[in-house]
């Protein structure tokens, strides 16, 4: 196991590596230019000249992207172009977004499809499983912007002033803010990586207000993440619906299940016991896919209803040119999306022992 | 499995690790809290020391003999007692009180500069004299303004607090309206004024106009050489149905080139009437070749000044067909167009401009004045003349006789057909009041009561970049400064006047090369610290020289202060 881990570690290196350089690059040769992206399209020549100068970007291209393999290798993803505030500064204030509302994007289509598709599984041809069947495949056609856009209508426009009425965007209501854990714990003066993942933890305004005790906050922090999460978690949802029926259905024609049946075993013991921890393996590696797909959807929820993750600050990034950003938070995804590549495989291990990892 | 990957494999974890750890470490060392408390009104004891006067720099830029490079207009900047500063100029500037007037010019305190300039902190905390200082930035989500407590002028904040939110798209915006989770929104599109003005929950704000939308030619090139056929095109072109088609509330026809917001654009006889019948008779009597073909330029990128561009080029194009003259569209990279159609590469072009600060220098002389860019081909001397003269006339009467003489040359010359000014307009819920449309976009804050609300909650198009103030150049952040940094003069609310504010008056000598600014007396910065005339001589100082130590700003390219002033002292010599 432990050569299979170091073996799996040492390949991200090369893949990190392809990720930065491709990124970098891909950056240099989008059309338009950081310059006037910034200063605006009036920006002259000579304004651009020292501009560039002053950035380093009249420099060769591979001095460059050496200066910033050097940067990275000794922590520093550098500071935005744009608001001069450090990349790493933003990943603290703006992954805990996206890592809150991918988590309830997936606690929201694990908890809602697993259970779906072993009831489609169980009334196999009923109109349970037909009309399941039909909602995951609205459900996994419908774009993440139709469905966000029509589920903030719905629910903040046609419903407002009613007990229903959910906001449709932020994380918090106007005027609600919530202290950050540093400050209301006391270690003001805690330095480090320490207070650094205190910061990312504290960014989550759920688990903040939830550690907190501040109930009032988590109820609004709840109310602002339901649509996105349902927006982000729809085409998840559906995805797991599917795969979790087809595979208990597979397992479900198995002969040791038609043995435990024969044993007198009831139906609800003989699938929860002997069929779906055998039919989850598929499930488990769709989940895991999903985490990465989430990444990539959030760059949409987070646009649409307005929220300050990942995925809208490389959005609004790529759109200004400002190189440093995008890099950073695009090396952090990748290593986020192989971390959780690796736990899933490492996962399979404990689900089943037939499995060897070498 | 071979030997060396597994002794490379602590490597591997470490190298893997670091990566990891590095965003942490990082942040460690820069990590602040989500809500970055900015000075509070407390602290910096008022200095008591006898005040010195200075002068910045300490000899005079030698307007006859300047610097390598050097191509401002001002000379110096003296702090001649504590509530006196004295601009030198190298020549007469009419537009002196606009300028310093604008958003980018708000007074800092100067030991505050000195203390978070060079770390950049200043680019996301404040310490102005204005109504408002920033109370939280929460990256990505939102700013929370609050009322100023030290603050002493004129306009004390209605609401205590202003909460800032941005979306890039206007339905959203529209949507946070609607959903009554914002109290006033920014630029509604044009396809949603009707919405806005539907629903008797909302109301539809027209925001003046501030732009212009152009047809440009070369007038060095043939046939667009020949006046009379320009002429001829400059009634030729039904105005009424571009603006109809494609602009939204706030937009005009344009009468002139210039807005009527600023003050002179409107003066002369307005732009004549489409008549295409007499248009035709032009063109046939100039000896216009109606069998080639000739090309329009534009560029496909939505700007203030025009939503449309291709669909404004196609209907151009139906207009000439109906005159009998064929078009051929190119729409050209974004990228590219400013700098060629500036080097007078495109004989047809469509174009507009936004204006920076509210005077006629600033639409007039950048385009058609003696040191405008060739866009249109050879200058016109007459004109030249004109603009120079009005440029430098200080009596404001005659400045505007002058503009009516320019605008009657355009109207002569037709180096451009002037097609519209594009308005926009704000949004609000129909129980908030006194949301005062800014032609320049500077929204006062101050003035606006959100019904019953105790906050007022607005939506902007973007995220701020910053509030280092002389070095931001986008709406979204100068709004914001308008609201936090006091200027010596300011835009009164909701116009383009410039109204004296830190200043009581600032008045120039015959020539316009002195500017004497008498300044307010008691008037303290948010954090408690007294403001006097070495505040505004370090402010300028910081925005006007690269080689002080506090020009540093967010991008550090500080492009508004040669934009208004000619140029930076010390820049680097190309």
């Amino acid at each position: 196991m432990t050569r299979y881990i170091v073996r799996r570690l040492l390949l991200t290196i090369p893949v990190l590596f392809g990720i930065v350089l491709t990124v970098f690059f891909l950056n240099r040769v989008l059309p338009g230019d950081t310059c006037h992206a910034l200063l605006g399209e009036r920006a002259t020549a000579a304004q651009c000249e020292d501009f560039n100068h002053r950035q380093g970007f009249d420099r060769p291209i591979v001095v460059q992207f050496g200066d910033y393999l050097g940067q990275v290798s000794r922590g520093d993803l550098g500071a935005s172009l744009r608001t001069s505030e450090s990349v790493t500064s933003l990943l603290v204030e703006r992954l805990p977004v996206t890592v809150e509302l991918s988590a309830f994007a997936l606690l929201f289509a694990v908890s809602v499809g697993v259970p779906l598709g072993i009831l489609a599984a169980n009334r196999r041809n009923s109109a349970i499983d037909v009309l399941t069947v039909a909602g995951a495949n609205v459900g996994v056609s419908i774009p993440i912007f139709v469905l966000g856009l029509l589920l903030a209508f719905v629910f903040a426009i046609l419903l407002k002033g009613t007990p229903l009425a959910l906001p449709p965007s932020g994380r918090l209501s106007p005027g609600i803010s919530i202290a950050p854990l540093a400050q209301t714990w006391g270690l003001a003066d805690l330095g480090g990586p320490p207070r650094a993942i205190l910061d990312f933890f504290s960014n989550m305004a759920t688990f903040n207000a939830l550690v907190t005790g501040n109930w009032s906050v988590l109820a609004d922090a709840l109310r602002h993440l339901v649509l996105p999460a349902i927006a982000l978690g729809t085409i998840p949802l559906a995805i797991i619906t599917r795969i979790t029926r087809s595979s208990l259905l597979d397992v479900i024609g198995l002969d040791y299940i038609r043995t435990a049946r024969a044993k007198g075993l009831s139906d609800q013991r003989v699938v929860r016991r002997h069929a779906l921890p055998n039919a989850m393996l598929p499930v488990i590696t769709i989940i895991g896919l999903q985490m990465g797909s989430l990444l990539g959807g959030a760059v949409l929820t987070e646009t649409i209803f307005n929220l300050s993750g990942v995925g809208r600050a490389v959005s609004e990034s790529i759109a200004a040119r400002d190189y440093a950003v995008v890099q950073g938070f695009v090396l952090v995804i990748a290593l986020g999306y192989l971390a959780i590549n690796l736990i899933v495989d490492l996962s399979y291990a404990f689900l089943d022992p037939r499995i060897r990892l070498s | 499995m071979s030997q060396k990957p597994r002794r490379l494999a602590p490597f591997a974890l470490l190298a893997t690790a670091a990566i990891a750890l590095s965003a942490c470490s990082g942040a460690a060392a820069t990590a602040k809290p989500t809500a970055a408390p900015t000075s509070a009104a407390t602290a910096a004891p008022a200095t008591a020391a006898p005040f010195t006067a200075q002068s910045y720099p300490a000899a005079a830029v030698d307007c006859k003999n300047p610097p390598a490079g050097y191509t401002g207009e001002l000379s110096q900047i003296k702090a001649v007692d504590q509530y006196t500063v004295e601009f030198t100029l190298c020549q007469g500037d009419v537009a002196f009180l606009d300028k310093i007037a604008f958003a980018t010019q708000g007074i800092v305190d100067s030991d505050w500069l000195t203390k978070h300039a060079a770390d950049k902190s200043a680019v996301r905390l404040t310490n102005g004299t204005g109504p408002y200082m920033l109370k939280e930035w929460v990256s990505g989500d939102h700013l929370t303004l609050v009322a100023n407590p030290n603050y002493s002028g004129a306009n004390k904040p209605i609401s205590p607090t202003v909460i800032i939110k941005w979306s890039d798209t206007a339905a959203k915006r529209l949507q946070e309206l609607q959903a009554g989770t914002a109290d006033f929104m920014d630029n509604v599109s044009p396809d949603d004024a009707k919405t806005v003005k539907g629903d008797a929950s909302l109301q539809l704000i027209p925001r003046p106009a501030f732009t212009t939308l152009f047809l440009g030619f070369n007038v060095d090139a043939a046939p667009w050489n020949n006046e009379k056929v320009r002429q001829a095109l400059a009634i030729g072109i039904d105005r009424d149905r571009l603006v109809n088609t494609f602009e939204g509330p706030g937009s005009t026809v344009a009468d002139h080139f210039a807005p009527c917001s600023v003050a002179g654009g409107c003066e002369g006889a307005a732009w004549p009437a489409a008549d295409v019948a007499k248009a035709k008779d032009l063109l046939k009597a100039a000896g216009f070749d109606f069998s080639k073909s000739y090309d329009l330029y534009f560029r496909p990128k939505v700007r203030q000044y025009v939503a449309n561009p291709p669909g404004v080029a196609q209907d151009l194009q139906a207009q000439f067909a109906t005159l009998g003259i064929k078009l051929v569209l190119h729409q050209e990279d974004n990228a590219a167009y400013i700098t060629n159609s500036a080097a007078g590469k495109y004989p047809l072009f469509l174009l507009g401009w936004t204006g920076d600060y509210p005077d006629m220098t600033n639409w007039l002389d950048y385009h058609f004045g003696i040191g405008s860019a060739k866009r249109f081909g050879a200058h016109f001397t007459d004109l030249t003349d004109l603009l120079t003269k009005a440029s430098t006339t200080v009596d404001p009467a005659a400045r505007l006789v002058l503009y009516g003489q320019a605008n009657a040359l355009i109207a002569q010359h037709v180096p451009a057909i002037p097609l519209y000014h594009a308005g926009n307009a704000l949004a609000a819920r129909a129980d908030t009041t006194g949301v005062l449309p800014s032609a320049i976009g500077m929204e006062p804050f101050w003035t606006i009561t959100p019904g019953t609300r105790t906050q007022v909650v607005f939506q902007q198009n973007a995220e701020t970049s910053g509030l280092f103030c002389g070095d931001e150049s986008d709406g979204d952040s100068l709004r914001n400064c308008y609201n936090i940094y006091d200027p010596l003069y300011q835009f009164k609310a909701g116009g383009t006047e410039a109204i004296p504010d830190l200043a009581t008056q600032c008045t120039a000598n015959a020539g316009g090369t002195v500017w004497t600014c008498t300044l307010r007396k008691d008037v303290k910065f948010a954090d408690g610290a007294t403001f006097d005339a070495s505040d505004v001589v370090a402010t300028y100082a910081a925005l006007w020289d690269v080689k002080n130590p506090n020009h540093v700003g967010n991008a550090g390219s500080f492009d508004y202060f040669p934009a208004l002033f000619g140029g930076l002292l010390n820049a680097p010599v190309k």
